[in-house]
């Protein structure tokens, strides 16, 4: 065991910020523009614009220090833009069950971020019970297409997405897990409907995607027909790991710190509050704790392990600090977390609520916690229920 | 032992309800906090014809003689429909103020309006500084012949923006946070200067700026202690608001994990499901509990009534917290979305949280 970095290390983190710093935007550039050409000189730096991608797939190979290290100067870093569907949930699949015509196809415009990709797994009857779902794909006769129709629901930035990678069902008689395909659908068709859903923080970002005939060509099928559960549930360790977004808990943990800090309290400041320190104390406890779980199932990847149940640890402790650190920002805002929309008090209050609502969620998509708990009791506690 | 409510408070109560019922199905509320002024007319017509604008004033003063637990009735109700109407500013803050106040001049010649309905106080006691503190205070009020001059601003006032009158509070004399030397002062609206926008919640605050306003001496209606016995009662009725926003909150969890099936169960079927709402439960009618406490100590006007307001808004913060937040894990992705209730209630609450002390406000002056 040792944490300590090396020489090597060393010089690694700093080449990342000579590299970030020289690739921030400039001032009054070209914002997708910009975009793009960082993503180009990442890649040129040898896959660093996809820094989780195995080697053979132009991946960097990092070692989890490198990894560590690169989480933690990216977090406060201004990166452009960037969606996790395509290049952290898709791209493994296509890797580990595409076929070689699908990887060339679809890989490069993943990687070069030219092609947006949302996710439709869940339905209106099919959220936490994921394989209840019911969106029907119909292969024609003369077995070249299928037919699909259906209804999946929430579907975050569907209404920028260029294609959807979607769940499907193609028998109902078995078991619910089997029968369930794998296929990629382009949005801009007909048949696509996209309705906006607007959540708590008065956000839209989730929709309603209705899906009436839509013709989808065998060959956006992975894998087998049937066969896509098996598929979808190896992406779900991926996306519950990156959904616990540690690094930016402990910069957002020392943001609330600073603001704690610009709101009087007396002759003093709200971080001199024993009652509000001691929260953010407990709050830097767990993080210092969950930072090391985290490290250690980076390990456990590079030693070629999936992430296996330990990921939803990562993801119960992850969301869980996430949402206490947006709730103490609301109470750190005081009287002016209260107002909607205008800046008004202290500067942050504003963003904290919205935060704060938003940040509900957290515990609710890629598996609500109470479903994340289920999968540790039975896959790593090895427990039955009746 | 009785904690029966009298046949009027009964009839009262039911009056409220049948409003809300009648008035404030989540369509018609929805339409009223996007209209400009965020609450309707009609509405506050129909309650000053129904008496609740006249509720607490002494009967020899056209009121209705009602005391806290009146106040407590309507507010919960209120509460369980979400109304945006200014009651809490106008006829809680504002009214609770003038009620005790000294300054019978200005009682009897504002009274009869506000009872009307055309007269609308608000209360603007919080600044940039103070955060909960109502004793800290730098609004200035110079003396100046017969006149107060009040220069200063006051924050996250509330319906402000369709307020007659504000009652602001400065300071005459005296350090920052001293008791002493605070007086409470009634001003014409027309002579601030108003920043309105909504909250989160869809009601509306204001902040203010006097700048050199100029008010007669004889608009002063009291000092420090009746700010503090107001915000005593508002704690009270902002807790009252909150319970009924919780019974909602715990109500349709219950039924909506009856009908909502996962995994070939009704959601309610996973005992961790029970739990949490049988939890959302106890907490709900420990607050309702602490309520009655706090509010027939208040009525009985007992040495304890402050101490154990200040418990009520801590246990109220805190389930509010908690009954919310599991609401919306219980439903799920349907509980992120403004088209379901529940969303707005908890909004609701948040907004409670911020107003008159948050819970760790309200812990520490306990334990003090
Ligand atoms: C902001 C947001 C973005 C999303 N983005 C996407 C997306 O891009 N693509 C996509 O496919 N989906 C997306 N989702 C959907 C998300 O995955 C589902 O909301 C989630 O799976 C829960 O399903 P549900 O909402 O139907 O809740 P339900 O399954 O109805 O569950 C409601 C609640 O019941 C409890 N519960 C459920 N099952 C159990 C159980 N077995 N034991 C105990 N308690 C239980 C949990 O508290 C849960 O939160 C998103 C959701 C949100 C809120």
């Amino acid at each position: 065991m040792e944490i300590d970095l090396s020489p090597e290390d060393f010089e690694f983190r700093q080449e990342v910020r000579d590299f970030l710093k020289e690739n921030t935007a400039k001032p009054g550039a070209d914002y997708s523009q910009w975009r793009l050409d960082y993503f180009k000189k990442a890649a040129a730096k040898g896959g660093w614009d996809v820094p989780k991608w195995p080697v053979e797939f132009g991946g960097p190979g990092w070692s989890p220090t490198q990894h560590y290290i690169w989480e933690q100067e990216t977090v406060t870093a201004s990166l452009p833009w960037d969606m996790p569907f395509g290049i952290g949930m898709l791209a493994p699949i296509l890797m580990n069950y595409g076929s070689k015509e699908q990887i060339d196809r679809f890989l490069p415009d993943i990687r070069e971020r030219n092609v947006n990709w949302c996710q439709g797994y869940s339905e209106p009857g099919a959220g936490s019970d994921l394989a209840s779902l019911k969106t029907k794909a119909v292969l024609s006769d003369d077995g070249t297409h299928y037919t699909v129709t259906g209804t999946k629901v929430w579907t975050t930035m569907a209404h920028m997405a260029d294609w959807m990678f979607c769940l499907t069902r193609t028998d109902d008689t078995g078991i619910k897990q089997e029968g369930i395909t794998f296929l990629l659908i382009p949005m801009k068709q007909d048949g696509i409907e996209v309705t906006p859903i607007i959540t708590l923080g008065g956000a839209h970002s989730v929709n309603m995607v209705h899906i009436t005939e839509v013709k989808v060509p065998v060959e956006n099928r992975i894998g087998e027909e049937g066969k896509g559960w098996t598929y979808a549930k190896g992406l779900l360790q991926h996306e519950r790991t990156g959904l616990a977004g540690i690094s930016r808990s402990i910069v957002a943990l020392e943001n609330l710190k600073r603001q704690a800090q610009s709101v009087p309290r007396g002759n003093r400041t709200l971080m001199d509050d024993p009652a509000f320190k001691s929260k953010v104390a407990e709050l830097e406890i767990d993080l210092l704790a969950v930072e090391f779980t985290e490290l250690r199932s980076l390990a456990a990847a590079a030693s070629g392990d999936d992430p296996g149940p330990e990921s939803s640890i990562l993801k119960l402790k992850g969301t869980e600090i996430q949402q206490r650190i947006q709730k103490l920002t609301v109470e750190a805002g005081g009287i002016y977390s209260a107002a909607w929309g205008v800046p008004v008090g202290h500067k942050f209050a504003r963003s904290g609520m919205q935060g704060y609502l938003g940040g509900r969620a957290n515990t609710i998509y890629g598996g609500a916690s109470e479903v994340q708990k289920d999968v540790i009791a039975k896959n790593v506690l090895g427990l039955k229920r009746s | 032992m009785n904690f029966d409510i009298s046949e009027e408070q009964q009839l009262l109560q039911q009056s409220v309800e049948r409003f809300v019922n009648e008035n404030y199905d989540l369509a018609t509320r929805r339409k009223l906090v996007d209209s400009p002024q965020g609450y309707s007319d009609d509405n506050w017509s129909q309650m000053a014809e129904l008496g609740w604008l006249a509720l607490p004033f002494d009967e020899s003063d056209g009121g209705f003689g009602g005391n806290q637990i009146d106040t407590m009735l309507v507010m919960e109700q209120f509460g369980r429909g979400l109304v945006v109407e200014p009651y809490f500013a106008n006829i809680v803050l504002g009214g609770g103020i003038l009620k005790q106040s000294s300054n019978l001049e200005l009682k009897t010649s504002l009274l009869p309006g506000i009872i009307t309905g055309d007269v609308r106080l608000t209360l603007a006691h919080a600044e940039e500084q103070s955060r909960f503190d109502l004793d800290d205070v730098v609004t200035t009020a110079r003396e100046d012949g017969d006149h107060y001059v009040l220069n200063g601003k006051k924050s996250m006032v509330p319906n402000a923006a369709t307020a007659t009158h504000v009652i602001v509070s400065a300071r005459t004399g005296g350090g920052q946070r001293d008791k002493d030397g605070i007086v409470l002062l009634l001003i014409d609206s027309g002579d601030l200067d108003g920043n309105h926008f909504p909250t989160v919640d869809g009601g509306r605050a204001s902040e203010l700026s006097l700048d050199n306003v100029r008010v007669p001496a004889e608009r002063i209606i009291g000092d420090f202690n009746l700010l503090a016995k107001a915000a005593q009662d508002a704690v009270l009725a902002l807790s009252a608001e909150a319970l009924g926003c919780m019974e909602v909150l715990y109500k349709s969890t219950v039924e909506y994990t009856q009908e909502r099936e996962q995994f070939d169960h009704p959601l309610s079927d996973f005992q961790v499901v029970q739990h949490r709402m049988v939890d959302m439960f106890v907490e709900y009618e420990q607050c309702k509990s602490l309520l009655y406490r706090a509010t027939l100590e208040a009525v009985q006007d007992a040495p304890t009534a402050a101490r154990t307001s200040h418990a009520l808004k801590h246990l109220i913060g805190k389930s509010a917290g908690f009954i919310g937040e599991n609401a919306v894990q219980l439903h799920g992705g349907m509980g992120m979305t403004e088209e379901l209730a529940i969303g707005h209630y908890f909004k609701r609450l948040l907004v409670i949280e911020s107003q008159f002390g948050n819970t760790d406000y309200h812990l520490t002056q306990f334990a003090d």
